[in-house]
Order: C-alpha cells, then structure tokens, then sequence
C-alpha cells in the first residue's frame, strides 16, 4: 500500500469571478522510501499540489490520504499533529526564526525539548558544526537552506516536501541539497517539485505536471 | 562564534519559550515594557500626589480626633451648662472635661496657608492633653500660666520652621497676632500638630473673651461615638459641636469634583496608553507573520501560537506594571524626603488607592493585545503568508 496518495485532486482558485483549476484531477502515490520528483513550469501548479499532498490545503474535491485515511477526516489539529511528527518541509525560500541560531532553528522542528543531541548532529552531517550557534544573517544563502534541510529532517520524519529547495541557490549549491536530502532522509520518502530536471538525477521516479495536471 | 547561554542550558531550553524571544528582542521589549512602566508610575504617582492634600489636611486636624469640641452659640454663659449636660447624658463614659481659650493662627499646607486653633488650657489640662495625643517627650518645657510662651508639636515646629525660643505670635507678625511676643518655649515629640499656651495667657490678651470646651472619652475608641451623640443631641439649640468626623466630611465634598475631574484623565490615560500600546503590538506582530506562518506550516497549532503570543505579551504586562509600581514607590519616597517631609505634608508612599488606579491599564492593555492577536489568526493562511510574502 502507498504511503500518501492523491485521488482526483483539484484545487480551484476564485480569480476576479472567473475560477480555475491550479491542480486538476491529480493522481498519485508516493511510496515508502521513495524519492519522487515532480517537474513541470511555472504556474503548472507545482505549489498547489504540495500543499495539498501535505495537507496545507483542503482539496476543492478528491481526497489526500496518508497510511490509508483521508486527511479530510482529521481535524486541523491532528492535521498539525500530523505535519510535526510524520512530514518535513523545505520551503523555496530558506525561512528561518531570525533571533534564534541555527541550532535552535533545527530544533524548532520538535516539541521535545531534549533534542539537541539530534539537532547538532544533523547540522554536522550538513557541514554546519562549526556554525551552531550562528544566527541566520550571519549564515550564506547556501547555509541557510542547509539549516532549513536539518529542520525539515528532524524526528526521521516518513515524508519529505520540498518545493523548489534549490530557487535561491546556485547549480552546484543545489545539486549539493538535493544530494544531502537524499542522503539523510533514511526511511522517509522525499516529493520534490522543481522546474530543474537536473536537480532530479538521483530521483526513482519523475512525475510531470502542466496546467495542474499529470502528463505522460 | 556568537554562543547563547551555556551549552548545558541551551540544551534543555525550548527555543520558542516566551522568554527566550522576549530577550532575544530586547528592541521591541524595552519600548513595550518602559510604556507600561512610565504609564504605571504616572498613574500610580499622580493619585498619591493628589491623594496627599486631603491627607495632610486630615493630619492636620487630627489632634480632633481626641476631643469633641464645645463652643457656645450667641450666648457666652453656656459653656458650662452645656459641658455639664453632657456629661449628665452621655451615653459614653466621659473621662476628662477641659475648659480652654482658643485663637486662630495660620500653618503652612501643600495647597497654601490653612487656619489653625492655638489653643491655651490650664497646667493640669495641658499635661492630660499631651499624654492624650500620644506626645513621648518634651524638648524644653511647659508655658507658665498668664506668660507669651507656647508649647508646639514636632511637625508644627517643621512647618513653620521654628525652635525653642521662636517667636510664634507677635504684635507684627502676620497670620498670628498677639500683643505680646510669644515665643516656643517647649517643643513636643508626637505626630500630632499641636499649639498651646496657658488659658491665662490667652484670657488676658485675646478675643473672643468666650470660654469653650473639650470633652474626651474614657474609651478613645468611643470618641467619634461621643462626637456623632453630641452633634446629634444638641442640632438646633445653642451649642456647637466640633468633631473629627467634621473634618473628614469637609475634606470629602471639598476633593469630590477633584476627583472626578482625575478619574477622567485617568481614564484618559489609560485609553491612550492602551491604544498607543496595541498600536505598537499590532506592528511587532505584524513583522512576526512570516515566523507565524512557518510554525503553523510545519505543525504547530493556531492555539500552540496564539498561546506563546499571549503569554509574552503577559510577561511584559506584569513585567511592566510591577516595575512601574517600584519605580512609583521610588519617586514617591523620593518626593516625600525632599519635597514633603521637610514641611510635615503628609504623603502616603504606600496608597492602596493609588496602586489600584494602576490596575485597569495593564488589563486594557491585556483585552486589546489577546483581541488583536486573535482577530488576525481568525483567517490566518500560513501558506499565503510563507510562501507569497504576504505580511
Ligand atoms: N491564491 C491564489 N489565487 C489565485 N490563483 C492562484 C493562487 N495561488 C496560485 N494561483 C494560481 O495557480 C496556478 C498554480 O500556482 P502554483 O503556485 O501552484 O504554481 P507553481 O507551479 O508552484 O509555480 P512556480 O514554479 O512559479 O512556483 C498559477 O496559475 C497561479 O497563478
Ligand atoms: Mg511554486
């Protein structure tokens, strides 16, 4: 059985009266321990379609599931619940809390506050173990979207989202998170969505997307 | 390398407690929390200040409170018949009856000059007086009978400004006239402000020549009784009767429109601070959606955020309004040492009153940051703030 799964997902859009589909009647499962990538332009509804998979946004109609139950059946709370303990994100834009250092930035990723251990030695695997304690405008752009790749694979968690994680990177930087997501996710399984093929060389599987739909 | 705290700490330290963003945002903490403070020492300070005109009045008077005061009306003989019918129908047991003179003189209060009683007593009388109010020693001594000496309390010697051979009626001085230059001759340790002289002495040289009464009560306690029965028992006939309940009446109605016109600039005050407050609330927190945002987008609650808001919010409220409060306390002391005490003014730098009054800013402060606060998560969408930089 798939670990997470769209069935006929749409996501519609009221613009100025006039309604569109950003993600239309899409279908797919995600393995466990899978690498997916998903590739398609801008505006293709690449965005859209991660929020839905991780429960971000409610479908306008057809259902996410996760280990075989809707998402639409649970509350907003176990939906948090849900994004804290099983899902890791890494936003386009490497958002970090700017008065805590990078350390307490990865930790953030839990409620449990006895997570240091766990925290540092992400970050050292990340190349950032002289930089702990750093606050984020004293990191580059490239260390910060590492920081940001530590927080998202906090608690081993069984799916990683990332969207476009390589934007504000250059190639070689981007090449290099990818690869290091890859790397340390463990069981978990990682949906990327990004515009690059080149950032999906180490992918199992590549689904493309246009006009919010899945084209073969 | 920039650390945070010992490594021990950090490691059990949760990174998104309240106070750890308090500290770390110590540019928008110190505003915050020093409105508040100014706020709550202003109110807290003003109402003391204004607080301490009717206390000083009531200081003033309050030898009052030992005696009910008698005074004939219209017919000057009645003084003893009326002495006498007290202590015939009294309900409360009497224990002393003091036939005195009385002229008026002038003491200095924090709202300008005040009248008061210069009042002459034979030798016996004068002794029972003092011990009466509280007096526990005596610089100097006694007025002798029929000579222009005086006996003055501690804080009229400070008010006034005089010692021990002081000149405290005259025939030029102004406000407290005599024939005679009548100097202090003994100054006496209590806080109660009082000026005596011998009966002989005021008989001999001061108008009205209208002999008048004190009668104290065996039981202080029963004092106001005794003052409350006398008022009521001679109202309409030719008898005055003069009592502290007077005194607390009379400065009551004079501070009523005071007070009123005080509520409405505090209450002024606290409208302004408070909007002043949620206004800067409003913007931190508004630079604060996208680090809302992105705790909400990877798993915690609206509830889990609103929670840690709010109880930042709490800690600089409290923070404030107790720092306030000391600081308050510290300007009155200050106040009193330099500006009160030298005069005798009462001041009270411990007013429950006005440490009430600064009660209602912190918890209007409190109502609109929680509604705020909570009018902006009603449709709060992470992704949109995350993601388009919606702030
Ligand atoms: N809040 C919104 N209101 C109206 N239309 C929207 C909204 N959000 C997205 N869209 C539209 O939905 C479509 C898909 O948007 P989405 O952000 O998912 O695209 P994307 O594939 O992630 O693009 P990019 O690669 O540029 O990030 C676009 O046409 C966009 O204009
Ligand atoms: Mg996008």
């Amino acid at each position: 059985m798939s670990l997470l799964a769209a069935r006929g997902a749409r996501l519609r859009y009221v613009d100025h009266g006039k309604e569109h589909f950003a993600v239309d009647g899409v279908s797919l499962e995600v393995q466990p321990n899978e690498f997916l990538g998903i590739l398609g332009p801008s505006g293709s509804g690449k965005s859209s379609l991660l929020y839905l998979l991780s429960g971000l946004k409610v479908p306008s109609s057809g259902q996410i599931e996760f280990d075989g139950r809707p998402l639409s059946q649970m509350d907003d709370t176990e939906r948090s619940r849900l994004r804290l303990k099983e899902f890791g994100f890494v936003f386009q834009q490497p958002y970090l809390l700017g008065y805590l250092s990078a350390l307490e930035n990865v930790r953030i990723a839990e409620m449990d506050a006895d997570n240091s251990a766990a925290a540092v030695a992400l970050l050292n695997q990340l190349g950032l173990g002289e930089k702990l304690h750093r606050l984020p405008h004293e990191l580059s752009g490239g260390e910060r979207q590492r920081v940001c790749v530590a927080r998202a694979l906090m608690g081993n968690p069984k799916v990683i989202f990332a969207d476009e994680p390589t934007a504000s990177l250059d190639h070689r930087n981007g090449v290099a998170v990818v690869s290091l997501l890859n790397q340390l996710r463990g069981e978990g399984s990682l949906v990327m969505v990004t515009h690059d093929e080149t950032m999906l060389a180490e992918a199992d599987r590549v689904v493309r997307l246009v006009d919010g739909k899945v084209s073969d | 390398m920039r650390t945070r705290g010992g490594e021990k700490a950090g490691r059990r330290s949760n990174p998104l407690a309240p106070i750890t963003y308090l500290l770390r945002n110590a540019g928008k903490t110190i505003p915050l929390t020093g409105v508040i403070v100014l706020a709550v020492m202003l109110v807290a300070g003003i109402i003391s200040m204004i607080n301490s005109i009717p206390l000083s009045i009531r200081t003033i008077y309050s030898y009052s409170k030992e005696f009910t005061g008698v005074t004939p009306r219209g017919d000057a003989t009645k003084t003893l018949p009326i002495l006498e019918e007290i202590q015939a129908k009294s309900p409360y047991a009497i224990d002393r009856v003091i036939i005195c003179r009385v002229t008026v003189t002038e003491i200095q209060s924090i709202v300008g000059k005040w009248p008061f009683y210069f009042i002459g007593m034979n030798d016996a009388d004068t002794r029972y007086y003092l011990q009466r109010q509280r007096v526990t020693g005596i610089e100097g001594r006694l007025p002798r009978a029929g000579l222009p000496e005086a006996v003055i309390s501690r804080p009229v010697a400070k008010n006034l400004n005089l010692k021990i051979g002081s000149e405290i009626l005259g025939p030029t001085k102004e406000g407290g006239f005599s024939p005679n230059s009548v100097k202090v001759v003994g100054i006496a340790e209590t806080d109660r402000w009082l000026m005596l002289s011998s009966i002989e002495y005021l008989r001999e040289y001061h108008f009205p020549p209208i002999d008048l009464g004190m009668v104290s009560a065996k039981d202080p306690a029963e004092q106001p009784k005794l003052d409350q029965w006398a008022d009521k028992h001679f109202k309409g006939r030719q008898a005055g009767i003069l009592g502290y309940f007077q005194v607390e009446k009379d400065t009551n109605e004079m501070f009523a429109t005071l007070y009123l016109i005080l509520n409405v600039v505090i209450g002024t005050l606290v409208l302004v601070v408070t909007l002043m407050m949620s206004m800067l609330i409003n913007i931190y927190q508004g630079q604060r959606l996208v680090e809302f945002g992105l705790l909400q987008a990877i798993g915690y609650t609206k509830k889990q955020i609103l929670t840690r808001v709010l109880t930042e919010t709490v800690l600089v409220v409290i923070l404030g309004w107790v720092l306030g409060l000391f600081a308050a306390f510290g300007l009155l002391n200050l106040a009193k040492t330099v500006m009160m005490d030298p005069k005798s003014y009462a001041l009270d730098v411990l007013d429950p009153v006005a440490y009430a009054y600064s009660i209602p800013m912190p918890l209007a402060i409190l109502a609109v940051a929680a509604g705020t606060v909570w009018w902006r998560f009603r449709k709060f969408d992470p992704i949109g703030v995350v993601e388009r930089r919606i702030v």
